[in-house]
């Protein structure tokens, strides 16, 4: 789009195959994503949406091309994936809070065992994020105890608590009950608001409209459209996406 | 509402069983011809025999010039103080020959059954300790991408599934005790712990792979390590759901360590066996042997118990 020097997410043909080759999700896909843009990935389910996600922070490898995050090669030799994974932060359509920790415990651990960071310092910090969720008073409680809206939003904290420069939505309301799923958004929303890039998969359609810099659409493993918001939505050109949006909206 | 309340009929009905079925038991045991003899088992448990003072070699009892008798010795060695005794058997001017008892002390000790008691205590808890790491590793190594640690772990679970803990006691014992100079209970420790590790093995397996997918997702996307992952997230919460099955595999252990008596091991059950041909009252003795492994196994299987609770705080 603009200089190339301020991407901080550069996917460039990213090609996945599962089954050995018999199915191929992602067709060269690529996309760039500017230091404090909001990317709202949209498609019908098995278009490769949540897979692409997944590569950026490797949960799922790929086959051919490269994906660069913040100038690191995430395929380069003597890349440290985990190092690399520190400074992108994931959340999850299930949560997948670890349920033998606190809620504050939740968000303390990655800090405390990954990044050394003083425990009080450590604390304070995780405090503070979970105040910012509106979880103030829930910090001691287990996940067992909590809501799909408050595990999720533990779980944005939790994300947080690593200092990430990208954090990547996975389909981060899909799993809760529809009275919950605006606490989470709005958490999302002001984390927009604050200058984070951020990469989404959502069926929130509200969300990409009114946050979105960028609204990707992808269709079995391709990248068909890339714009913005108000073209994406008001002037569909790509038939399949008008095809899409007709049935959703 | 309704059921409450009935509930005391059938802890009524439990305790009847159970009083019928000791009553039944008594019943038989006056049936058969066979002389009850508890008392006889006792010095199999706590031996209260006397120790015995005896002379070194021939000799006359004397009273020295403080009043205490002294053996003075033929061979003209210094005379021996009888000294530290309960019983005298002997008195003034006694004409004494070597290995005569002069005196007795009171005293007790461990009998046979609770010797082997403890060295059952002993074998299990090594096992045990090895078996639990053993099993560990090797259930991490059955998990691993890697064909190397995976099919070595899958060729010694396979291998000791097979075949039957006697017959790898008996190889144990006289093949690789013989090859690598091990004593009998080192063999024995060994044997077992290598016997219990690989169904330790398996049930480490399946509790991790029961933990969600999504819990090592997440703790990778966090930056955490393979090995982080697992010691933070995945083996905290594994533990928790094999503690049912670890606990059944830990009881085992402790029965199946009767089995090492087969190579000449002094556990319980060896000791049970001894006691049992030189006291002849088997039955009791077999009794008490049962009783005390059930003393073992119970405490631990109520421990395994409480802790299982504990660990449920966070469900």
């Amino acid at each position: 789009m603009t200089d190339t020097a301020d991407n901080i997410i550069i996917a460039d043909k990213v090609d996945k195959y599962y089954n050995n080759g018999a199915l191929h999700a992602l067709k060269a896909v690529t996309t760039n994503v500017h230091r404090g843009e909001v990317v709202v990935i949209v498609g019908p389910s098995g278009s490769g949406k949540s897979t692409f996600l997944r590569t950026l922070n490797q949960l799922e490898t790929i086959q051919s091309g490269t994906i660069t995050i913040d100038g690191v090669d995430m395929y380069a030799r003597g890349t440290n994936i985990n190092k690399l994974r520190e400074n992108v932060g994931m959340v999850f359509q299930g949560f997948n809070l670890f349920p033998h920790k606190t809620a504050l415990e939740n968000v303390m651990l990655a800090p405390l065992k990954v990044a050394k960071r003083s425990p009080a310092e450590v604390q304070e910090h995780a405090r503070e994020l979970l105040y910012k969720v509106g979880l103030a008073d829930r910090m001691e409680n287990y996940p067992s105890q909590l809501s799909g809206g408050q595990m999720q939003r533990v779980a944005i904290a939790r994300a947080l608590a690593m200092r990430p420069d990208i954090m990547l939505f996975d389909e981060p309301t899909s799993a809760l009950d529809p009275e919950m799923v605006g606490e989470v958004l709005d958490v999302m929303k002001s984390l927009a608001a604050e200058g984070m890039t951020m990469v989404v998969v959502t069926h929130e359609m509200g969300f990409a409209r009114e946050v979105a810099d960028r609204v990707l659409f992808m269709e079995e493993g391709a990248l068909l459209v890339d714009e913005k918001p108000d073209a994406f939505f008001d002037n569909p050109e790509h038939p399949r996406l008008q095809q899409f949006l007709s049935k959703i909206l | 509402m309704h059921e409450p309340q009935k509930k005391w009929l059938w802890h009524l009905v439990f305790a009847g069983c159970l009083g019928l079925i000791v009553l039944s038991t008594w019943l038989v045991s006056q049936k058969v011809d066979y002389p009850w003899n508890w008392q006889r088992i006792s010095s199999y448990i706590i031996n209260t025999d006397p120790a015995e003072i005896t002379a070194p070699g021939d000799g006359t009892i004397e009273l020295n010039e403080n009043g205490q008798l002294v053996l003075n010795l033929d061979n003209g060695d210094p005379a021996v103080l009888i000294s530290d005794y309960t019983t005298l058997e002997v008195t003034d001017g006694d004409l004494i020959f070597e290995g005569d008892i002069l005196a007795t002390v009171e005293q007790w000790e461990f009998g046979t059954i609770l010797h082997g008691l403890f060295i059952t205590i002993e074998i299990s808890i090594y096992s045990l300790a090895i078996a639990l790491v053993l099993g560990l590793i090797t259930g991490l190594m059955r998990i691993s991408t890697n064909p190397a640690l995976r099919n070595l772990a899958i060729v010694y679970i396979e291998i000791i599934r097979g075949t039957p803990l006697l017959v790898q006691l008996f190889i144990a014992y006289f093949f690789i005790a013989t090859v690598l100079e091990l004593d009998k209970f080192t063999a024995g420790v060994a044997g077992l712990a290598v016997f219990a590790g690989a169904y330790i093995a398996e049930i480490v397996r399946s509790g991790i792979q029961s933990i969600p997918v999504g819990q090592m997702e997440a703790a990778r996307s966090l930056g955490m390590s393979y090995p982080k992952a697992m010691i933070y997230i995945i083996l905290p919460q594994a533990f928790k759901r094999t503690l049912p099955p670890l606990a059944g595999q830990f009881i085992n252990l402790i029965k199946d360590s009767s089995l090492v008596s087969v190579i000449a091991v002094v556990d319980l059950t060896k000791a049970g066996r001894e006691a049992a041909g030189s006291s002849f009252a088997s039955l009791e003795i077999w009794f008490v042997v049962a009783l005390l492994y059930l003393l073992l196994t119970g405490p631990l299987s109520w421990a395994i118990q409480r802790l299982e609770k504990r660990l449920s705080a966070s469900d």
